[in-house]
């Protein structure tokens, strides 16, 4: 039941996607993302539409397993489209009471979940292809010039690394606790919301009990093995950019241009 | 009591990490049997008892308790479950009140009993596992490893289940409390006539527990039988990365080497009788 979120997760394969450089790719996301948000006309989605097809279509990932990772956003997406159709100032096309939809709204409207809609497929497809060791090396490597004023680039890139190796496991946890509790009785499902509230103590009490047992083993186990930081660690997989990584580069810039033109001259 | 019909059961079905994890099982366990669960790391018992609780939904297949169908529109599934008490791998970790009390005093309360009635069931069933009424008032987190799975299978014999299941109870304890918590149970299922299923690595206790075997392999049900008919098949246990209990494998050996012992032994006592014999008869001759 919590297994089946596939936002975040990883997705085995040998795609061109998936040879990507971790760096390429997290770069590429940041561009990627900036040009969702410089879009200004239904031309730049149409590009980004067929750019992000042809990405998904390239790792080899079944495109039905890409938008369920949008599904646990859904909610959001609507309460966003449903904002902004209602309380865009322009003119107005229709109205009913205090409730008025403008031309501006229902413009804005869309624009909102086309760019939400897209952002999560590029992060996802992101998070899908690269795995979390890699994602994190990734990171390390691109934070690790400004090592030199301060950030702690090696303690943040572990840090994370540690954060998700355990989101399965805390996963895996809830799951039996549940499993647990509701074969004791437990009930989730009815009553009003401060009942509702009071159903989860059973679970987040030995949930956090748990996980700060995990965290101590855990730093217990470093400590053993004398784990000491990043100073002159060499590492099993050293990162190199490939002729892929440059075919990468060149169509995601692409496709940058791509949209600042149809902006420009659409 | 509990009968499976064909039961199927996929963990995340449809992803990269697709595991049949249960496969065409069926199985019919009477009231009042005590059954032992066996199988390999891995082969899918743990998920077929999950099922039997109610915990999972088969993908396909029915599993029916008195009668009644899991799952299906008009089972009240929480009522149901309060006659199935469901003892997890590692139960401490379902730990959760202030108290040991609060804790054990959890099911109970599920249920709507009387203030009573829960005090009663709480006290029985910590007398019942081993657990002083000094350690009733204690938290749960200050206990010892051993107290702390004590007081967690007492949340559900709490209950007073009909069926109750317990995954591998006694992993990771030392040797006497072990026979102490296996002894309760049998006690329990004699007193009280439930019925049991135990999962359990060790070949020992199944074999003096268990009224019918169950073994399990790679999801599918492989063999079921009493005690006697299953560790006759040495073999085959070993095949599926089983052993058989030790006593078993001695007596083996010593009827390869010759002697004439019957074939599937599975307690001291029994090859102790008939090693007596032997040797009675010798003393004949
Ligand atoms: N929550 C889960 N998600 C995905 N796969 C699972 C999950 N739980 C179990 N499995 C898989 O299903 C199969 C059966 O697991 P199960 O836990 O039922 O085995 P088991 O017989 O209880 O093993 P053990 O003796 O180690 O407890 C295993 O291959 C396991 O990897
Ligand atoms: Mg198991």
């Amino acid at each position: 039941m919590l297994k089946d979120i596939t936002l975040g997760q990883y997705f085995p394969g040998n795609s061109l996607i998936h040879r990507l450089d971790p760096r390429t790719k997290i770069l590429c996301i940041v561009i990627y993302i900036t040009v969702i948000f410089c879009i200004k006309n239904f031309w730049g989605y149409g590009i980004l539409a067929i750019f992000t097809a042809l990405c998904i279509f390239s790792s080899k990932i079944p495109f039905s397993y890409v938008i369920k990772g949008v599904k646990p956003i859904l909610v959001f997406v609507v309460f966003t489209a449903v904002f902004n159709l209602f309380l865009t100032n322009g003119r107005i096309i229709w109205s009913w009471g205090f409730l008025k939809i403008t031309a501006e709204g229902v413009r804005l409207a869309i624009f909102m979940v086309l760019r939400l809609f897209f952002l999560v497929m590029g992060t996802s497809l992101l998070t899908l292809t690269t795995s979390p060791i890699a994602l994190t090396d990734g990171i390390e490597r691109l934070l690790s010039p400004f090592k030199k004023i301060g950030v702690p680039a090696h303690e943040l890139a572990m840090m994370m690394t540690i954060a998700l190796r355990f989101v399965p496991t805390l996963l895996e946890e809830t799951e039996k606790i549940i499993k647990a509790q509701t074969a004791r009785g437990a009930d989730f499902e009815s009553g009003n919301i401060i009942n509702r509230a009071k159903a989860m103590i059973p679970i987040l009490i030995p949930l956090f009990v748990g996980a700060f047992r995990r965290a101590d083993d855990l730093a217990v186990a470093m400590e053993c093995r004398c784990y000491r930081g990043g100073e002159n660690r060499t590492r099993l997989k050293e990162l190199k950019m490939t002729k892929t990584d440059v075919l990468g580069w060149v169509y995601v810039l692409v496709f940058a241009m791509l949209v600042f033109a149809s902006n420009i001259l659409l | 009591m509990i009968k499976l019909n064909d039961v199927n059961y996929t963990y995340m079905s449809g992803g990269p990490f697709e595991k049949a994890a249960v496969k065409n099982i069926n199985l019919d366990l009477k009231a009042g049997e005590f059954i032992g669960l066996i199988g390999h790391t891995g082969s899918g018992k743990s998920t077929l008892i999950q099922l039997m609780a109610g915990l999972l939904k088969p993908d396909s297949g029915s599993i029916t308790i008195d009668g009644q169908t899991l799952y299906e529109k008009n089972t009240n599934m929480r009522k149901l479950r309060f006659q199935i008490g469901y003892v997890m791998q590692y139960p401490e970790y379902q730990l959760f009140e202030e108290t040991v009390f609060q804790d054990i005093a959890f099911g109970p309360n599920n249920m709507g009993l009387s203030e009573d009635e829960i005090k009663r069931r709480v006290h029985f069933a910590a007398k019942l596992v081993g657990l002083d009424d000094a350690v009733l008032e204690k938290s749960p987190f200050d206990l010892s490893g051993g107290q702390k799975r004590r007081a967690a299978i007492a949340g559900v014999v709490a209950m007073e289940p009909k069926l109750l299941i317990l995954d591998e109870p006694t992993a990771g304890l030392d040797p006497g409390g072990r026979d102490e918590i296996l002894c309760k149970i049998r006690d329990m299922h004699r007193r009280l006539g439930i019925t049991v299923v135990l999962v359990s690595h060790s070949m020992e206790d199944i074999a003096s527990l268990a009224d019918r075997i169950v073994v399990m392999n790679q999801g599918e049900v492989a063999m079921q039988g009493t005690p006697h008919e299953i560790f006759k098949g040495a073999k085959d246990l070993k095949t599926m990365g089983l052993a058989v209990p030790q006593i078993t494998e001695v007596c083996d050996r010593l009827r390869e080497a010759g002697l004439p012992l019957p074939e599937g032994i599975y307690t001291v006592s029994a090859a102790k009788a008939e090693l007596e014999k032997i040797l009675n008869a010798k003393e004949k001759r």
